[in-house]
């Protein structure tokens, strides 16, 4: 088997778009054009951009969401695209925001149903559902309905949910949206934890001190291409002072790097 | 886990989340009324075998399809919006037994709004009912409410690969009582008309529950045949439909809003 537990190679994903009642004009949006990357076992890779330069869409045809366009997508060896069912039980998710929940159901249904749907024995189910609600402190609320809870503790058991099979490669898209500081920093502990223990981590975030803190690797995307791929040190590495804010390596971050190569600033 | 686990597991998920919301509840327990004063009226001249066969029967059948059938496919659109579909879809489970589970919970639930419309259909004008054949009527219940749930499956697949899903709804609701003849006898309506009734199992469900109930001038063995013959035909169907949504979904990107 390969080093490699994600393998993409030239992968592209158009969305057809139709407008107008009468006379529908179709356009095609290009999100995804023809990136390629590997992430090894273990490691945790970022993916950084832009709203709309095609992150989501990455991280959905490597869930086994979508199909590509064109190119390879392999998680764990197997195609995302016609060997799903090789993948799926090894993998989760967790996205940002307030979706992706059963809101009329308490904190603990839903884990509970998930679990199921991942097939999961109801000793052992039941066992995790009580450790990640103490992981991510919300044992107290575990019974109330989630549509109660603020957007910081619906995004927990989001993150509860993501981790109810163990999974050897997790893919995050902005998971620390809506998370208060504390919250943010019980999710980076956590990502940490889980890595410690062997799971491979994709993640996608706007917060830049967060990608520098956590990924080994970052891959930066616009438009659906990457412009860089590498360890966030040489990234910093490679920015070239900028005049209105003069500063020395030790104190550029890797925001700064983001934001000149995002804006078409020159890398040294 | 056992493939009845998963079927089970969505099932009650399914109650819990239909039940809690008022739309449902308004379908299941007032709708039923109302359709059955609509439909009283409309018969009450009309004779003591039409006024079992189309209201007593009739508004329950109706609201017995609303339920499974709205439900049904209103879930595929909530779930949509609130981006479970595409985790459920996700999941190692098959999606196959999570739908049944959820269709078989909302029948479950919408058995309820039959029984309510029967029962407010007998209070409110205490029709003259006998039962032919009572192992009959019981045997021809659960044929009918097989066939809605093919019916629901079948439509729950096609709403899976739009997004238009509310249009649809609202499109099959009422023509499709019509038309499988839950509120009037098939044969009122245009020979061209008819054809299309024919295809659908409910239409031949419904006849049969008839049969059990009141003096038709039809017999078992012309209504059960071909009922069994239309509920493979669409079982057989879902079951190929079922192969291209699952990858015309992800090629299409139809699993959620975003």
């Amino acid at each position: 088997m390969s080093e490699y537990v994600i393998e993409v190679k030239d992968l592209t994903r158009d969305f057809v778009m139709g407008n107008g009642l009468f006379n529908r004009k179709k356009k095609t949006v290009h999100a995804v054009r023809g990136i390629s990357f590997n992430v090894k076992k273990g490691e945790i890779f970022g993916l950084l951009g832009q709203n709309g330069a095609g992150k989501t869409t990455t991280i959905k045809m490597l869930i086994t969401m979508l199909a590509p366009t064109s190119g390879t997508c392999k998680v764990l060896g197997y195609d995302t695209f016609g060997q799903e069912k090789h993948i799926r039980n090894r993998i989760n998710f967790i996205f940002g925001g307030e979706y992706g929940l059963y809101r009329r159901l308490s904190a603990r249904d839903n884990l509970k149903y998930f679990a199921n749907l991942y097939k999961i024995t109801p000793k052992v189910r039941d066992e995790r559902v009580e450790q990640l609600l103490e992981l991510v402190d919300l044992k107290d609320r575990a019974d109330t309905r989630v549509e109660t809870f603020s957007k910081g503790m619906t995004q927990r058991v989001q993150i509860a949910r993501g981790l109810i099979n163990n999974p050897e490669v997790l893919f995050m898209d902005e998971p620390t949206i809506g998370l208060d500081p504390v919250g943010s920093e019980m999710l980076r502990k956590t990502i940490v934890k889980i890595n410690n223990q062997g799971t491979t981590v994709l993640l996608t975030t706007h917060n830049m001190y967060e990608a520098d803190e956590l990924c080994g690797r970052i891959a930066i995307i616009k438009e659906g291409e990457f412009l860089t791929l590498d360890t966030p040190a040489n990234i910093k590495s490679r920015l070239t002072p900028r005049a209105a804010k003069p500063v020395t390596h030790e104190e550029i971050t890797l925001e700064d790097a983001y934001i000149q190569l995002v804006k078409g600033g020159d890398m040294a | 886990m056992r493939s009845s686990n998963v079927i089970l597991t969505s099932m009650s998920v399914q109650m819990k989340q239909t039940f809690s919301r008022n739309m449902f509840k308004f379908c299941m327990l007032i709708a039923p009324f109302f359709t059955t004063v609509i439909l009283g009226e409309m018969y009450r001249h009309s004779t003591a075998d039409n006024f079992v066969a189309y209201v007593v029967l009739g508004s329950g059948l109706w609201n017995l399809w609303n339920s499974i059938a709205f439900s049904s496919a209103g879930d595929i659109n909530r779930e949509r919006f609130t981006n479970t579909l595409s985790i459920i879809f996700s999941a190692p489970a098959d999606f196959r037994l999570i739908l049944l589970g959820k269709i078989f919970g909302n029948t479950i639930l919408s058995m309820g709004s039959f029984f309510l419309s029967v029962a407010f259909a007998i209070a409110l004008y205490r029709p003259p009912i006998y039962v032919n054949n009572w192992s009959l009527l019981i045997g021809a219940l659960i044929l009918t409410i097989t066939a809605f749930i093919i019916m629901s499956i079948f439509i729950a697949y096609l709403l899976t690969l739009s997004r238009k899903t509310a249009v649809y709804m609202n499109c099959l609701e009422i023509p499709f009582a019509l038309i499988c003849g839950f509120v009037f006898p098939i044969e009122n309506l245009p020979v061209g008309v008819q054809a299309i009734s024919w295809i659908f199992p409910p239409t031949w469900a419904v006849r049969l529950l008839r049969y059990s109930v009141t003096d038709v001038p039809y017999g078992f063995w012309e209504n059960f045949v071909p009922l069994i013959i239309t509920m493979l035909a669409f079982a057989l169907l879902a079951a190929w439909l079922y192969r291209i949504i699952f990858k015309q979904t992800k090629v299409l990107g139809t699993l959620d809003m975003a």
